[in-house]
């Protein structure tokens, strides 16, 4: 068994947010990055993909003592250098190894773009038998990547998994996948060769040990270049230009001398604008 | 005139449209607007007359229309086949789907299948042509991103909610009605055990939504949320936080990867405001936040703030709500 984890290098959501909200995010002169006033937003392994290679790394556990080697997992990101960070992380959580697929021109927010690069990775690797994404990137929220991939890989795809499985092996071999769907739990199989995408309903992704993080150290990614796996640039979604929106503050703060006071202020006033005419 | 803008809708048997699917409609039509296009619509399901009278009568020019056992639930590699086949049979280049969570999975596969490109989260558009821009919320809204999408094939628009008003409808228009042909497929995923069909009453729809977050302090206290909910005649939310806590189950969770909300009340009760949170609420007609830090981010969206102890508040809204309810 071969699992494949994607991992995407992100701008920390939680920094972008936190600036918006105290109004000191602004977009620098190229229009496609933020300013933040010369302090810098972190960037991070986009949390869904941790809880991604959490999964492949539950298969293992479940495999049983012993039998760890028959399931093998590689982490693959592209992106620009730097990206290098994420698959050390999914190293120092157990995965065996990691490709980076170094691409200069990265175009961040170009899920088709991405998902050839990331084919064209995998295709190389050859013997994979589940590929598992985050359900969306925490940058541009779109699950562009996952779903592109399986039609470039013709395999089939199930999204939103809060539980992964394999059932059976050799050809029979199935993944078995608990979605987590707005209306509720979903249980569905799909045969092998499969692209699986994890929510966050999926729990809390296990930390790196420090062997672990050792052996991450000693075990850096292999290096793919771009241009070698994807003739030409062949953008399909381009990135032209941030825009912060203003959020106007218009906060009518209920005044009183205890919490109940304050209680009974806010249903009068409500409920003279008829919040609760029938 | 250029190519048609289409439409995809898929909606339950049965019924007319869902008020997002009417308000897709309406962007439709802004969207051919711009490049003095035509509007088509492609209605897949099983027993859809009268949503395609409905699209008619809301102002498409063509409806395409696949009425077939098959589609009553379509998902996954049946639902891009025949989002294909409406593309090709309709010839156009911009195609609109509703920003549910099937449409997460259904936009960007069918333009990888059609050699085009997708966005989703879409709030805007602007331009025509090769220059169409599209706009889309990006880090959850705390900004928005313009977009140009190129590729042979066609451009997939996911749309966010609440983008466009539906077209007024005029009784007894008509509109050309063909047959869509979706070719016969084979579904590699299968459905072992679906959702248990809860038919009581949706998060979506309810008019008043009490919520709470990590300022419950506890697990226990969510049932604090669950009360005032009941005495106001609401529903309990939750954010992601103590979702992934536990503390409330995941159909609870109101954000963007959560339930869409758009009640009358929407009180939220130690719950902070990150962007992810408001996205699911911010479109509420009245925002109560109640809130320990006066400085958190949820008053920028509030209409009325407590700075106090939620746990203190809400069982006296409580109350008092149920007072309210007796005194009726
Ligand atoms: C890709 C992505 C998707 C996400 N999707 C969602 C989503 O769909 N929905 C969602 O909610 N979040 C989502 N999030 C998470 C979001 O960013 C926040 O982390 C989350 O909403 C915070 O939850 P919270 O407000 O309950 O907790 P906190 O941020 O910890 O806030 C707790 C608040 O309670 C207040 N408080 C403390 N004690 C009291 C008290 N006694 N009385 C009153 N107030 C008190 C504090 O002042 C604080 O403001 C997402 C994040 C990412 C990256
Ligand atoms: N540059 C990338 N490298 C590796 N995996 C990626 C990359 N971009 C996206 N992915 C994967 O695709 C998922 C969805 O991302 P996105 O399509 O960008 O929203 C992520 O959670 C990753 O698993």
């Amino acid at each position: 068994m071969h699992i494949v984890i994607c991992a995407k290098q992100v701008l920390d959501p939680e920094g972008v947010n936190g600036y918006a909200l105290w109004g000191r995010l602004g977009v620098d002169e190229s229009g496609r990055s933020f300013d933040t006033g010369g302090s810098t937003i972190p960037h991070i392994i986009n949390a869904y993909d941790e809880q991604a290679t959490e999964a492949a790394l539950r298969i293992r556990d479940d495999a049983g003592e012993g039998n760890e080697g028959d399931v093998r997992i590689t982490a693959i990101a592209s992106g620009d250098p730097a990206a290098a960070d994420v698959l050390k992380r999914c190293v120092a959580m157990g995965a065996d190894s990691s490709v980076l697929v170094v691409d200069p021109e990265v175009a961040v927010a170009d899920g088709f773009r991405t998902a050839k690069l990331l084919a064209a990775a995998i295709g190389e690797l050859g013997d994979v038998d589940l590929v598992l994404c985050g359900r969306q990137g925490s940058d541009y929220d779109q699950g562009a990547v996952p779903a592109v991939l399986a039609e470039l890989l013709g395999s089939p795809l199930v999204t939103l998994a809060s539980d992964v499985r394999i059932d059976g092996n050799g050809d029979g071999a199935a993944v078995r996948v608990t979605r987590a769907l707005p209306e509720g739990e979903e249980l569905v199989s799909a045969p092998l060769p499969a692209v699986v995408s994890v929510s966050n309903e999926l729990g809390q992704a296990r930390y790196p040990s420090s062997r672990g993080m050792m052996a991450a150290r000693r075990n850096p990614p292999a290096e793919r270049a771009a241009a070698d796996l994807l003739e030409g640039d062949d953008a399909r979604v381009e990135l032209m230009r941030l825009i912060v929106p203003d959020v106007q503050g218009h906060c009518e703060v209920i005044d009183g001398d205890s919490p109940e006071a304050k209680a009974q202020a806010l249903m009068a006033l409500l409920q003279g604008q008829g919040m609760f005419d029938e | 005139m250029s190519e048609p803008v289409l439409v995809i809708l898929m909606p339950p048997g049965g019924d007319g449209l869902s008020n997002a699917a009417a308000e897709a409609l309406g962007a439709g039509s802004r969207l051919a607007g711009l490049s003095d296009a035509s509007l088509v619509c492609a209605v897949i399901g099983q027993d859809i007359a009268a949503a395609t009278t409905e699209a008619a009568e809301r102002g498409v020019d063509r409806v395409l229309a696949a009425d077939e056992e098959r589609f009553a639930r379509p998902g996954g590699d049946l639902a891009v086949a025949a989002a294909a086949a409406a593309v090709e049979q309709s010839g156009a280049r911009n195609v609109l789907l509703l920003g549910n969570a099937d449409a997460l999975e259904l936009g960007p596969r069918l333009a990888a299948r059609l050699d085009g490109a997708s966005l989703m989260g879409v709030i805007d558009f602007s331009g025509s042509g090769d220059d169409l821009e599209v706009t889309a919320a990006v880090f959850g809204g705390a900004a928005h991103a313009a977009y140009r999408l190129s590729g042979p094939g066609p451009r997939v628009l996911g749309l966010a909610p609440a983008v466009a008003e539906a077209p007024e409808r005029e009784a007894g228009r008509t509109a050309d009605i063909e047959a869509l042909t979706v070719p016969a497929v084979e579904s590699r995923v299968t459905v072992e055990q679906a959702p248990s069909a809860d038919e009581g009453p949706r998060l979506e729809d309810a008019r008043v939504v009490v919520s709470g977050g990590r300022g419950l302090k506890d697990g226990d206290n969510y049932d604090r949320i669950r009360e005032l909910a009941e005495a106001l005649g609401g529903m309990p939310g939750a954010s992601r936080a103590i979702v992934d806590d536990g503390w409330a189950p995941a159909p609870e969770q109101v954000g963007l990867t959560g339930k869409i909300v758009t009640p009358d009340l929407y009180i939220a009760a130690g719950i902070s405001g990150a962007s992810q949170h408001m996205a699911g609420c911010s479109n509420s007609r009245v925002i109560v936040a109640i809130n320990t830090d006066p400085d958190a981010p949820i008053f920028n969206y509030a209409h009325y703030g407590i700075v106090d102890d939620c746990l203190e508040v809400l069982p006296e809204l409580t109350r008092l709500g149920l007072e309210l309810r007796a005194g009726r």
